[in-house]
């Protein structure tokens, strides 16, 4: 209670500073008041440009969303289960985040469409959270627990579903929550490569016809769109460590 | 003890563990040899880093001596275990916080891919005392039920043999006497081959027919003592002087 209350607070804070600082201008004319960015975000006649933006963003963070995860998940349980593949499965997933995407996004746009940029530099991201969340995980399960199925004659699949993947499941929820944040930024990285339209044109645009306000919309739909996510998650995320934990 | 009678037979068993800075490594048991007999209790008793727990392992198909043989009903342990006829339970209680009292109970058949009997589950589940729990989960059991419900794992497959490495040794002391009681019916009900691993005195002299005491490192048997108390066995037997004095024998042996 106290500590929403402390947040609301905060969050009430921060909003009136925003407004202040935009209504007296003490930070130039690149910073608008809050009002201004709430009256642009409310405005009917904007309201089709917005939607168009932040649905096309979504569906890219969306897709690479899943294909990251599906590819940090496989990668990470085949190098679980055969040791072998684990080592050059670690230095590939090192070296891949290593790598700014930035400098992957070129590749991409020579690989494949320009409208699928967006997804793939954002399957990248989540894909390296996915990957270490996971492997960590599938570590996770106790000796005591270890023994135990040893001794019951649990053969190697065995242990894996019933013991070493449930265990791994609050983790691997956690790393879902932290890949959520990094899969919309991987998106908005991918869109400048030019993609067609999402949020990270709208920023580009903005950004070279100086609409200060509306860049700042963008960047307010960005912020609510990650955040909205990342709050269904971390219920998520609680929920495994109250069942899994 | 005719060869057919022996379920456990350890055979001049050494181990020895690896140690980064010696030679040899760390000599855990030297030539032991112990057998014990087809539904008979053993307990075996000593110090604490006596290798006692490595005992168990052996026979849990956990570990595997450095020299001399390990063999339950005649087989090696690991075939034992890969045809699911090993009971154990650890201190740790080991349960899946995420699954029942009722699904823990019952992991043993899904391991062993074979069709969950779910009378025997619940008659198991009732029999340690904890019939109407079966749906709890273990976070919110007490230590002692906990433990219930791991003994009660370690018997719904019937197993050929029952390992108990300290299964009570976390408990309190009351809670402690009171699972040897129930653990002595329980056992006399099944009268399973069964090897506990204790460091009380106590203990071992209420629940066994046989108690082997072993040195400290390397570990040995150095003690043997034929518990005469008859079965099914009151906890009145604590307190009586034929009980006394066997506290005193076997716990200046654990000294000496």
């Amino acid at each position: 209670m106290k500590r929403t209350l402390l947040g609301s607070l905060g969050i009430a804070l921060f909003l009136a500073l925003w407004q202040a600082i935009g209504q007296f201008k003490l930070a130039g004319i690149s910073w608008p008041p809050l009002s201004a960015v709430l009256d642009m975000l409310s405005d009917a006649s904007r309201l089709p440009l917005f939607r168009r933006a932040l649905s096309a963003t979504l569906a890219s963070t969306a897709v690479g969303y899943a294909w990251g995860m599906i590819a940090g998940l496989a990668l990470a349980t085949l190098a679980h289960l055969l040791p072998w593949l684990r080592r050059g499965s670690d230095r590939l997933a090192a070296v891949l985040n290593s790598v700014p995407s930035i400098a992957l996004g070129p590749i991409f746009l020579v690989l494949l469409s320009r409208d699928s940029t967006p997804a793939a530099v954002s399957s990248i991201h989540v894909f390296f959270i996915v990957f270490v969340s996971t492997s960590s995980g599938l570590q996770r399960a106790s000796a005591a627990h270890r023994d135990l199925f040893e001794v019951l004659g649990a053969d190697r699949l065995e242990r894996f579903f019933r013991l070493e993947f449930p265990a791994a499941l609050p983790p691997l929820v956690s790393g879902l929550r932290l890949a959520w944040p990094a899969a919309l930024i991987g998106a908005i990285i991918g869109e400048w490569f030019g993609a067609s339209r999402g949020i990270g044109i709208l920023i580009i645009n903005a950004m070279q016809n100086f609409q200060i306000v509306l860049l700042w919309c963008a960047v307010m739909l960005a912020v609510v769109a990650s955040l909205f996510f990342y709050g269904l998650l971390t219920i998520a995320e609680r929920a495994a460590y109250a069942r899994f934990g | 003890m005719r060869p057919a009678e022996r379920a456990i037979v350890l055979e001049c068993v050494s181990k020895r563990f690896p140690l980064p800075g010696t030679s040899g490594g760390l000599l855990a048991l030297s030539e032991l040899s112990l057998a014990v007999g087809a539904g008979e209790f053993v307990a075996v008793l000593g110090p604490s880093g006596c290798g006692k727990s490595t005992l168990l392992r052996l026979v849990a198909s956990l570990e595997k001596p450095s020299t001399g043989s390990v063999a339950v009903n005649g087989a090696p342990p690991g075939l034992v275990s890969a045809r699911h006829a090993l009971g154990v339970a650890f201190q740790d209680h080991a349960l899946l916080p995420w699954l029942t009292v009722r699904d823990n109970v019952a992991l043993p058949f899904k391991i062993a891919g074979r069709h969950v009997d779910a009378p025997a589950v619940a008659r198991l589940i009732e029999l340690v005392g904890l019939a109407g729990f079966g749906n709890a989960r273990p976070k919110q059991l007490s230590g002692g039920m906990r433990q219930r419900a791991s003994i009660a794992r370690a018997l719904v497959l019937d197993p050929e043999v029952l390992l108990l490495d300290e299964p009570f040794g976390a408990l309190d002391a009351v809670t402690r006497r009171q699972m040897n009681v129930e653990l002595q019916r329980i056992w006399s009900e099944r009268r399973i081959t069964t090897m506990l691993i204790t460091h009380s005195v106590d203990e071992a002299l209420f629940l066994a027919d046989r108690v082997v005491v072993m040195s400290g490192r390397p570990g040995r048997i150095i003690r043997e003592v034929v518990v005469p108390f008859a079965r099914p066995r009151d906890p009145e037997v604590m307190r009586s002087e034929g009980f006394h004095r066997l506290v005193d024998e076997l716990t200046s042996a654990l000294d000496s």
